[in-house]
């Protein structure tokens, strides 16, 4: 990733002086160009070609958006709700995970997605200790990060 | 007590901190013009500092920027005296201070003034007096 981003860079600026115009808009011009020779020749690199993965953060960032409003209308019937019969739990979560940055990523996405917080990482980053406000079923719970999040995290870091 | 996994937290701080630095050295340039200058910015860099003292060791944090933090407040008062005297060379008094602007490449015309010197010393003072007071205070058991 950050060699291709580098390499489309350098194409950016290479295009400028072959151009010999140093604006802003002749950047984005060779920038492009870049991409197209990158992707047309991606079978020679040895990593993806970055654009996906560039595709994948914006992904992930809507994914985020969206689950944040929902969540927080969940959360809204909650406190509305005249009978307080929600099944709050705490539940142990494995994760796949194995960067730092993925991990904390991961955490911090369940914690901001109202209904889940993480509680505390196991000493190897392997396990996190999620509260739960309302779960009947802690397998279904698991299932949605599992299918959610982390498919889109590792699709990112892949 | 079992000490707990802090790894959200170190990660993190692995990325705000640089955040707080920039806006620090922001802080500190935006001073001639707007509100800052070199104390707001040299607490907010000791600010940073702090964050990663809390998040890492002493040991760790020593390791990873190996300062002085006494002599960098010396550091500090030596650059404020030394560009205050340098007025003295030009036979103008104590603490005057001269500006002029300059073509340079790149930048453009740009003006440099040399109470920007002055604070790069109040900017070192205030960051190793914080420093020095809380890591002195951290260490005594």
């Amino acid at each position: 990733m950050a060699f291709q981003l580098l390499l489309n860079f350098f194409l950016a600026f290479l295009w400028m002086f072959l151009q010999s115009s140093f604006t802003l808009a002749s950047f984005i011009i060779g920038f492009f160009l870049g991409i197209v020779v990158i992707y047309a020749m991606r079978r020679f690199l040895s990593t993806r070609f970055y654009m996906v993965r560039v595709l994948a953060i914006f992904k992930l960032t809507g994914m985020f958006i969206w689950e944040l409003i929902k969540a927080n209308f969940e959360v809204l019937a909650i406190v509305l709700k005249p009978k307080m019969n929600m099944e709050p739990g705490i539940f142990k979560y494995d994760t796949e995970l194995k960067h730092d940055w993925e991990v904390t990523l991961l955490s911090l996405l369940i914690t901001l997605t109202p209904g889940t917080l993480v509680m505390d990482v196991s000493d190897d980053n392997g396990t996190l200790y999620i509260h739960a406000l309302n779960i009947p079923d802690v397998n279904s719970a698991i299932a949605s990060i599992k299918d959610g999040f982390e498919k889109a995290i590792m699709e990112v870091s892949r | 007590m079992k000490k707990p996994n802090d790894l959200i937290l170190k990660t993190v701080t692995k990325v705000i901190s640089f955040i707080i630095i920039l806006f620090s050295l922001h802080l500190f340039f935006a001073g001639h013009y707007e509100p800052g200058g070199g104390f707001i910015g040299g607490l907010m860099t000791a600010a940073a500092l702090v964050l990663l003292l809390l998040a890492y060791d002493m040991k760790t944090v020593n390791t990873i920027l190996p300062f002085n933090y006494k002599i960098m407040t010396a550091l500090g008062l030596l650059i404020a005296v030394l560009t205050s005297a340098g007025a003295l060379l030009f036979n103008v008094p104590f603490l005057t201070h001269a500006y002029d602007y300059f073509e340079l490449p790149l930048l453009g015309e740009t003006s440099l003034h040399t109470a920007v010197l002055f604070d790069i010393g109040v900017y070192l003072v205030v960051i190793g007096i914080t420093m020095t007071i809380i890591q002195t205070i951290g260490e005594s058991e």
